[in-house]
């Protein structure tokens, strides 16, 4: 895999451009703000006592291990949830296949505040399914009582991706591995057990350590259902806290930090002494059955079950959107257009706004996160794993500490016309963007595991240069991989709410969620935050479609059928 | 070991889309024999071994393993041992849970499971490998587990895929020599699928010529050798000379004359009913092979070396005689 | 000619003073756009040339832009009715002092003073805190209608009530130290305690509150009235009550230090304080209390009045300092032994109310004297009023050197306090049952 001395100038400059970008945007800013973990207070020496602190208090070591808990647990849920549809989806000719792509990644999509307010109209104490069962059956379900509640939405939010990660490993077996199983006797549930999940599992460890970090920092899902006791709620309120310069707040950011690094390390460890690459040829993924009517019903219930399931916050939000009062009851009491109405005439400028956002910030991610993935597979560079640690760590940042962090670092950097650089919505798109990269970067690591070496090596042999080979070669067989990628980061981007909230200093500069929050502040404004939240959601999944159709025509063009 | 069973396939098509892929197979293979199907790439002899596995369904035909027609049952209801081009070992499992997977699967007791595993390990030659995974061994020994894998559960059927392509040329040699020699101690019908005539020929007992989804010529390989059926057999078990009546002998229409290299003999020009003059010498060692250019076709002749036996030079004028009951006469 | 440069001139200053008041004026502020709509309408109406340019952030979001933007201040307000906010924006020197020009504005609503004693802030409307409840909720679980603050510390009301944190709204805050300084240190907390008991959640945002009463997940919420009004206004089916001692807090405006237009600002203020400011606050979508006395003649007759209404007179002055000397310890105080162990005081509440239930079918002095010592173990504060205002306390949250011990320290102190406290109120009330029964 080494390759020539003479390339090395190019790939070591290209290395500490992006080990430039990652400092400025992302580690200096963070640093400003969490050095005071460091420090002791009103002192300013340096100290380690506050982490003493932070082990000797029950209420954070409480919440560490709530946090913890409910993480596994949201893997183990979320795994159930999609484990499912992988299986049905790669495994059979089943048309909704189809159904459970376009509406699979839609979960992801969830507009801050609003989404949880439709579900707990839902599912909720006195939520539409507790109203309905108390009055037939006399009894509630705790579906949002607290670490439950936590563990529900979250299994239910991130479950994507494991499917997609899951999904995309399975079709990437060699079909002689499983037809050698068959052989041998073996078929069915049986032969996915024992041969296509361990197979698969590069796939699902990748996904799933995603969202144990993922869910582990995160802070808007918790504290919607009102659980305090977990850490990053705890880190936030401490942040946010009015007077009081408590460096906890910090602290705990750092261990945030702390946990995601050491579990995207340990992920990567996990797989290390799996060579799968090399034993694998031809693809071509598990061999499709058709399904018999019977067992066709039974696959379509599963699906529309599990879609139901996990797109019942959209329900939900829809629901709301068209709602006159809804309160205390399964269903609101009326239905009006008039929320549309008020929110399509002054939303304009946020669609706007949010699409340019949103796409820059995805392409941004895409490019930076696609690079570190060939540099670290690629080449022999010495200290390249830190490029990926140190981009992994954008998943604990709290958006509060980037805000605040891109503050202190750029408001003091002027333009020649006396308007600060943090004025500037292109700093807007940079925190969203860091605040993704990992999953493009995590995307994009999967898709090149993936491809020979050898593939580059022809076509550097027959005269290319690494760039070109790069541009001719590696990137049209990574597509799949980027479009995953930027799917995530985009559709996530689109509900970017904490980092916004800092940064935005004028509404022409405002995105979607920012014009939520501002309707979510006042009680005849929740029907149109709904309808706000639905257009974020629509548009979206529009861009998604449009994304995915471009896709796939550009390989089918060049003969490349994913 | 297992009791060797017969395979019948009468009036097999099977097509790919609008592509026919196989066009009326009927084969009969014999209990206990090393069946080989020949042919170039694209021909169906793969295809043709997957039907027999339960990997690809015919349109219509029946296909009879031990005279019970397969058709309604899927691969793993088989009891046909596979072993594949690229040898599918599992990464994730170590050479002897490899090798018990089938066994495994029938849910045999543990005791019997591992004896099973030792024998065909050591049947293979392996045995100190069990506890490493595939990836820690070379391509001969990936192939050797994947036989030992299907020998384990002792099929009625083996079943080989291009299983020597992936190895180098000294290595094909000594290994499909124990492949044959585990086949016969074993008792296994065995079908083995390649496109090199070579290996055919040395170890098969009989083998299946295929071109284009039609099986030309069934035989033993000096059968098909000396009696081809058609030009594609003749061309491509052994060199052949294939010429119509510009070569100066009189063909019928419709037909070609076939004939062996060493089956015709150089001589003098004068009065010989093929004349023409050599084009090219190749020394191969007991023989020499001459390229002689008659008309437009270029015939080849080999004569056996013997030191200081006449030698003749590029750009001799030579003729060619050739035994009548050597002249073989194929539709063209 | 004299006369006529003079007028000139004069013409030039007013225009010039005119111009200096228009232009663009940028306010960062917590106010919703139901409330800085109509008011900035009214504001642009009311000074022509002027723009107001309106930045929404939640109140901490807003603190920490201006520290942090402050070495190239763009803004020019702070606007938003958490008084904490503007006292930690008065102590990083982010105001500039200012003194109202307009006359006729009270000099104290309720118990507070309306403005900002060093003049950094000054008041301009004021809200009063008060009980919301859910009609359909209330009904369906057969629940009583509330009056006063006490009745939600009673057993129907256990596991339906909420209230968000004071650490994480001003006003609530100022609510909560108010009955302290009503009541004194230790029965204030009692009395508090004694509420949280019944609470089903503390949120940590003012809106969490209205927003789960709205929906019907909670039955009463402890709210500021303006949230209850606007959620009637909204349609939802919920009703409001002040209770018979009410907390009227203030909202606030000042200027941020080195503000690109301060005359612009000064005009703002001036504008809110005047008669057709005032009387904008009296829209169904604003609907707070203006400060401004003879603006009530134009409200409708059943506006409260916290001029004439006895229940919103207050019966205390609120004393700032002593406020100030606390505020971090109060909040901590409350998240330590509510916020963060509101299952074992809940766990514990419950046991109470049963054995009072007991206790009402058959009386037994011995039962209600465990019963009593329960709740005094409830009641038990870690720290005295004196040690809360001490420069000791106050120092572990600031950093300062005369710190007794770390904030981080202090927070387990008082945690592991209430935890052993609720836990043997606990025992002490299931011996109480067993006894009772």
């Amino acid at each position: 895999m080494a390759l020539a001395g003479a390339r090395s100038p190019g790939q070591a400059t290209l290395a500490l451009a992006i080990a430039l970008f990652l400092a400025v945007f992302l580690l200096v800013p963070v640093a400003t703000v969490v050095y005071v973990a460091f420090t002791d207070k009103g002192g300013g020496a340096l100290t380690l006592v506050n982490f003493l602190d932070f082990v000797r208090t029950d209420l954070f070591v409480r919440s560490f291990w709530n946090s913890v808990y409910v993480s596994a647990m949201t893997v183990a849920w979320a795994s159930a949830l999609a484990l499912p549809l992988a299986y049905l989806t790669t495994r059979f000719e089943f048309r909704g296949a189809m159904l459970v792509q376009t509406l699979g990644f839609l979960p992801l999509v969830m507009p801050p505040f609003v989404g949880a307010v439709a579900m707990q109209l839902l599912f909720g104490r006195n939520g539409s399914v507790n109203l309905l069962l108390d009055e037939w059956f006399d009894f509630k379900i705790g579906f949002m009582e607290g670490l439950n509640g936590v563990i529900f939405l979250q299994a239910i939010h991130y479950f994507p991706f494991i499917l997609v990660n899951l999904s995309a490993a399975l079709r990437n077996i060699d079909r002689a591995m499983e037809e050698a199983a068959q052989n041998l006797g073996s078929h069915g549930l049986r032969l996915f057990r024992r041969i296509a999940l361990p197979l698969a599992l590069p796939g699902y460890v990748a996904g799933s350590s995603l969202v144990f970090v993922k869910v582990f920092d995160d802070v808007a899902t918790p504290l919607l259902l009102n659980v305090k006791e977990m850490l990053a709620p705890q880190a936030y309120l401490r942040i946010t806290s009015i007077g009081i310069d408590d460096p906890m707040g910090y602290v705990i950011s750092v261990v945030l930090i702390a946990i995601a690094v050491a579990t995207m390390w340990a992920s990567a460890r996990a797989l290390k002494g799996r060579d799968y690459a090399t034993t694998q040829r031809g693809g071509g993924g598990l061999v499709r059955r058709r399904l018999k009517p019977r067992e066709s019903a039974l696959a379509y219930a599963v699906v529309i079950l599990i879609l139901a399931l996990v797109l019942a916050p959209h329900v939900g939000l829809l629901l709301l959107s068209f709602a006159t009062v809804w309160s205390f009851s399964p269903l609101p009491d009326g239905y009006t257009l008039a929320h549309y109405a008020r929110v399509l005439s002054d939303s304009s400028v946020y669609i706007k706004n949010t699409l340019l956002y949103s796409s820059l910030a995805a392409g941004i991610d895409v490019a930076v996160g696609g690079t570190i993935a060939y540099l670290v597979l690629r080449t022999r560079l010495p200290g390249r794993q830190w490029l990926d640690w140190a981009a992994s760590t954008a998943l604990a940042v709290p958006g509060v500490v980037l805000g605040i962090g891109y503050l202190r670092a750029f408001y003091g950097v002027k333009l020649p016309d006396g308007t600060p650089l943090a004025a500037l919505w292109i700093v807007i798109v940079l925190a969203i963007a860091i605040r993704r990269l990992p999953y493009a970067l995590r995307a994009a690591y999967a898709a090149l595991q993936q491809i020979s070496v050898s593939l580059e090596e022809a076509a550097e042999n027959l005269g290319a240069t690494k760039a070109r080979t790069v541009r001719r070669v590696v990137v049209p067989l990574m597509t799949g991989g980027l479009l995953a990628g930027f799917v995530t980061s985009f559709a996530t981007a689109a509900v970017e709410l904490s980092a916004v909230l800092i940064l935005v200093q004028s509404n022409s500069d405002a995105p979607l969620a920012y014009g939520l929050y501002v309707l979510m502040q006042t009680p005849a404004g929740r029907g149109a935050g709904a309808a706000l939240g639905v257009i974020a959601v629509l548009i979206v999944a529009i861009c998604m479609g449009l994304a995915q159709l471009a896709a796939d025509r550009s390989q089918r063009a060049r003969g490349l059928d994913i | 070991m297992s009791k060797a069973a017969g395979i019948e396939i009468a009036g097999v098509n099977l097509s790919y889309g609008s592509t026919q892929v196989l066009k009326n197979v009927d084969l009969s293979i014999h209990p206990g024999e090393f069946f080989a199907f020949l042919g170039p790439s694209g021909c169906g002899k793969t295809t043709l071994l997957r039907l027999i596995a339960g990997f690809a369904q015919a349109r219509t035909g029946r296909v009879l393993l031990d005279g019970q027609d397969v058709a309604p049952l899927p691969p793993w209801k088989r009891d046909v041992g596979m072993v594949f081009q690229s040898y599918a070992l599992w990464p994730h499992m170590t050479v002897a849970r490899n090798v018990a997977f089938g066994l495994e699967e029938r849910c045999l007791p543990r005791a019997e499971i591992d004896r099973r595993v030792a024998g065909a390990l050591d049947l293979v030659g392996l045995a100190a490998y069990a506890d490493r995974r595939p990836a820690q061994l070379s391509g001969g020994q990936q192939q050797r587990v994947a036989v030992a894998r299907t020998i384990a559960i002792e099929p009625k059927v083996l079943l080989l895929d291009e299983p020597l392509s992936n190895l180098d040329a000294r290595m094909r040699v000594s290994v499909r020599r124990e492949l044959r020699s585990l086949q016969q101690r074993l008792g296994l019908t065995t079908i083995f699928v390649t496109h090199d005539q070579e290996e055919a020929n040395t170890i098969c007992d009989r083998i299946a010529v295929m071109d284009a989804g039609v099986i030309q010529q069934v035989g033993t390989p000096m059968e098909l050798y000396e009696s081809p059926a058609n030009l594609f057999v003749a061309g491509f078990l052994g060199s052949a000379n294939i010429l119509d009546d510009r070569a100066g002998v009189a063909v019928p229409a419709g037909k070609r004359l076939v004939f062996r290299p060493q089956h015709a003999t150089l001589t003098a020009a004068e009065g010989a009913a093929m004349r023409g003059t050599v084009a090219n010498r190749e020394f191969l060692g007991a023989t020499v092979r001459y390229a002689v250019r008659v008309g437009e076709s270029e015939i080849l002749v080999d004569a056996p070396f013997r030191s200081g036996g006449e030698l003749r030079g590029v750009g001799d004028r030579v003729g060619i005689a050739l035994p009548p009951e050597r002249m073989l006469f194929l539709p063209a | 000619m004299f006369r006529r440069s003079a007028l000139a001139i004069g013409l030039i200053l007013v225009a010039g003073s005119a111009v200096a008041q228009t232009g663009k004026v940028t306010v960062v502020t917590s106010f919703s756009k139901d409330v800085t709509g109509p008011l900035k309408k009214a504001f642009e109406n009311a000074v022509p040339g002027a723009t107001l340019e309106v930045q929404n952030r939640n109140t901490n979001s807003g603190v920490k832009f201006l520290e942090e933007t402050k070495a190239n201040n763009q803004v020019d307000l702070f606007w938003a009715s958490a008084p904490d906010a503007f006292e930690v924006l008065k102590a990083k020197k982010l105001l500039s002092p200012y003194k109202p020009k307009a006359t006729g504005i009270a000099e104290k609503v309720g118990s507070y003073p309306v403005n900002d004693k060093d003049g950094f802030y000054s008041g301009f409307a004021a809200s009063g805190y008060g009980i919301m409840w859910n009609e359909r909720y209330v009904k369906a679980n057969k629940l009583p209608t509330p009056k006063d603050w006490q009745d939600l510390a009673t057993a129907p009301y256990f596991d339906h009530v909420s209230i968000s944190a004071p650490s994480r709204s001003g006003t609530t805050h100022l609510t909560i130290e108010t009955i302290l300084q009503g009541e004194g240190w230790d029965k204030g907390w009692r009395t508090i305690k004694e509420i949280a008991g019944n609470l089903r959640q503390v949120t940590d945002r003012s809106f969490g509150v209205p927003e789960a009463v709205n929906s019907g997940q909670v039955g009463y919420g402890i709210v500021i009235d303006f949230f209850a009004f606007s959620s009637q206004g909204a349609g939802f089916p919920v009703k409001f009550v002040y209770p018979s001692v009410t907390t009227l807090v203030p909202a606030n405006v000042g200027i941020v230090a080195n503000a690109p237009n301060k005359a612009g600002a000064e005009a703002f203020i001036e504008f809110l304080l005047s008669p057709a400011g005032q009387e904008a606050l009296l829209e169904p979508t604003i609907r707070r209390l203006p400060v401004r006395p003879e603006t009530y003649a134009k409200a409708p007759a059943d506006y409260p009045n916290p001029f004439k209404d006895k229940n919103l007179q207050g019966l205390l002055t609120f004393n700032a300092e002593l406020s100030e000397s606390r505020t971090a310890a109060v909040d901590t105080l409350f998240d330590q032994l509510i916020t963060f162990q509101l299952e074992p005081l809940k766990a514990a509440t419950k046991a109470l109310h049963d054995v009072d239930a007991a206790l009402r079918k058959k009386d037994n002095a011995q039962v209600r004297a465990l019963a009593k010592e329960a709740r005094d173990l409830i009641a038990a504060m870690p720290i005295t009023a004196a040690q809360a205002a001490s420069p000791e306390i106050r120092a572990a949250f600031t950093g300062g050197k005369q710190k007794s011990a770390r904030q981080a320290e202090l927070e387990q102190q008082w945690a592991a306090f209430a935890k052993e406290k609720y836990a043997a109120a606990k025992a002490k009330a299931d011996e109480a049952l067993k006894l009772a029964r």
